[in-house]
């Protein structure tokens, strides 16, 4: 798991709520599956920007993994506003699977 | 980035459903039949039930769905897509009809034209797809071909449906069917099945492995297999079984690719859809062996209609059948998932996907379809009605808990407690 942030105490709240949402193929949240790339906060009360990406181009779950994103994110900083970027520069590849979530790949 | 709609998806597993339990009944139905031989109406017309709707139907969908993920690019038309159901959904049963009451009148004219009008709509779908996404991949160039294939294959199917009656080439319809059948078995459902699985099993296992050459070269074989069975079969009749030789060495590095697939996978745990999905890949293997056999291998082998009905069978019930079973809780959980959870993932806990259908029932459904698909098998090869009939009842069964898992998942709502 590496994440770019300018805010770590916000970041690590962050994920903490992104760790609610759960790929529903792998039954993995998507920060253990380490999709979520940079999360960069505004001054407190405007926006969240997060960047993240998708096991696959045109996973057929991405609309909702990133609208999921987007409501978690809301639910957690309910003053703010949340922007998310899906990016596939660099693509996802199973390195950026943290070790909480290759062990529990491995189960 | 837009998935494609549920409610134009929905139908076409529906509709694949049902098929598969009318074609189950109407076998176990057939009796004696089954032990002579295969030209005959009801078993035309549940090979054509089988094929179209039920293979071709929910591949149909099923590639609608995951079109994008393929090309990496979105649907051109939603629109296409629903014509393409509904114009083959009213042409089916009209063609099968006119199978099983063996008249090649207006329902035989119509339903091949209505079916011949669908696939073309899928084509232009497919085709205008992959020039909009602009992402030409293997996979993509798989389904392509594969339509093409299909769209060659009903075509063919419409002409014969006019021969019957009209006689206007220069040998009776009979003697094309061999054509017919194998542009569908092997350019459409082996070519799809290829290009969509070999995209699909590493995004399943979450597999490191990808080889586009290997790939490129299995297209390349199958296509020239093809080719060549076509060429041989109008110009060099009796050559034409040799055309096996390069679809059968693309299998076996199919196969190659599926297993690489497997061992380089992240994720350890198979489940059951899985199970049975890369078990049809092995079963591609026993209607080859059986086609072995008949081109004259043993001697006397192609004086026996059970080796042809078996191997009718192992197509359609066997490899076809199974990779069907295994996929369908792979993917229409997800559609119904995105359907009822999409807006509530993130804030409440939802179920998973796999959690949509019941296990039981599919545990049921595997090992009734299994052990009736064996026992069947052999009632053909020793022509045993006795068995035939067992298995056949069994493969009711499957069908019954194929379609209960389909129904439940479909009308699933979301639990408000």
């Amino acid at each position: 798991m590496n994440v770019i942030t300018n805010n770590s105490i916000l970041c690590t709240v962050a994920l903490a709520a992104l760790q609610n949402v759960v790929d529903p193929e792998l039954g993995l949240n998507v920060v253990d599956l380490g999709l979520i790339y940079q999360v960069d906060f505004d001054d407190p009360g405007k926006t969240i920007y997060l960047t993240m990406t998708l096991t696959t181009r045109f996973c057929p779950m991405g609309e909702s993994l990133a609208a999921a994103v987007t409501r978690a994110l809301q639910s957690t900083f309910p003053h703010d506003d949340v922007s998310v970027l899906l990016t596939f520069d660099p693509p996802w590849d199973h390195t950026r699977i943290s070790a909480e979530g290759k062990m529990f790949l491995n189960k | 980035m837009k998935n494609t709609l549920h409610t134009v998806v929905i139908p076409f597993y529906i509709y694949a459903a049902i098929s598969f339990l009318v074609a189950t009944i109407l076998l176990a139905c057939s009796g004696t039949a089954l032990t002579q031989h295969y030209f005959q109406p009801r078993l035309l017309a549940i090979t054509h039930i089988m094929a179209l709707g039920w293979g071709t139907m929910i591949i149909l969908g099923s590639s609608h769905q995951l079109l994008p993920v393929l090309i990496e690019g979105n649907l051109y038309s939603r629109k296409l897509a629903q014509l393409s159901f509904i114009l083959a959904a009213a042409g089916i049963p009209l063609l099968v009809y006119a199978f099983f009451i063996f008249d090649f009148g207006w329902p035989a004219r119509w339903g091949g034209i209505l079916v011949n009008a669908g696939v073309l709509s899928f084509v232009v779908n497919v085709a205008n797809s992959i020039r909009k996404s602009q992402q030409e991949n293997i996979h993509a160039i798989f389904v392509f071909t594969a339509a093409c294939w299909l769209l060659a294959t009903t075509a063919i199917g419409l002409v014969l449906v006019y021969n019957f009656q009209d006689n206007f080439l220069p040998k009776d319809s009979l003697a094309f069917l061999s054509l017919h059948m194998h542009l569908g078995i092997i350019g459409w459902f082996l070519l799809l099945v290829v290009g969509v699985g070999s995209r699909l099993l590493p995004m399943f296992f979450i597999s490191k492995y990808t080889n586009s050459r290997l790939l490129w070269w299995i297209y390349a074989l199958i296509n020239t297999g093809l080719v060549a069975f076509v060429i041989m079969f109008l110009k060099f009749h009796g050559m034409h079984r040799l055309a096996v030789l390069p679809v059968a060495v693309a299998l076996i590095l199919f196969v190659r690719y599926c297993y690489c697939a497997y061992q380089a996978r992240i994720r350890r745990q198979v489940d059951g859809q899985m199970k049975l999905s890369v078990l049809s890949v092995v079963m591609i293997f026993i209607p080859v062996l059986i086609l072995v056999v008949i081109s004259g291998l043993t001697a006397g082998a192609s004086d026996r209609p059970g080796l042809e009905m078996a191997y009718g069978f192992t197509i359609f019930f066997g490899w076809i059948t199974s990779i069907i079973l295994g996929m369908t809780f792979k993917t229409l959980p997800f559609i119904v998932w995105n359907k009822v959870y999409e807006e509530h993932a993130g804030l409440v806990k939802t179920p998973q996907p796999a959690d949509l259908f019941s296990s039981r029932l599919f545990k049921g459904m595997s090992v009734t379809y299994l052990v009736g698909f064996v026992l069947f098998l052999t009632g053909l090869l020793n022509s045993q009605v006795v068995l035939l009939n067992i298995s056949s009842g069994l493969l009711v069964a499957a069908a019954l808990c194929y379609n209960l898992n389909v129904f439940k998942l479909v009308l699933h709502e979301r639990d408000h407690k």
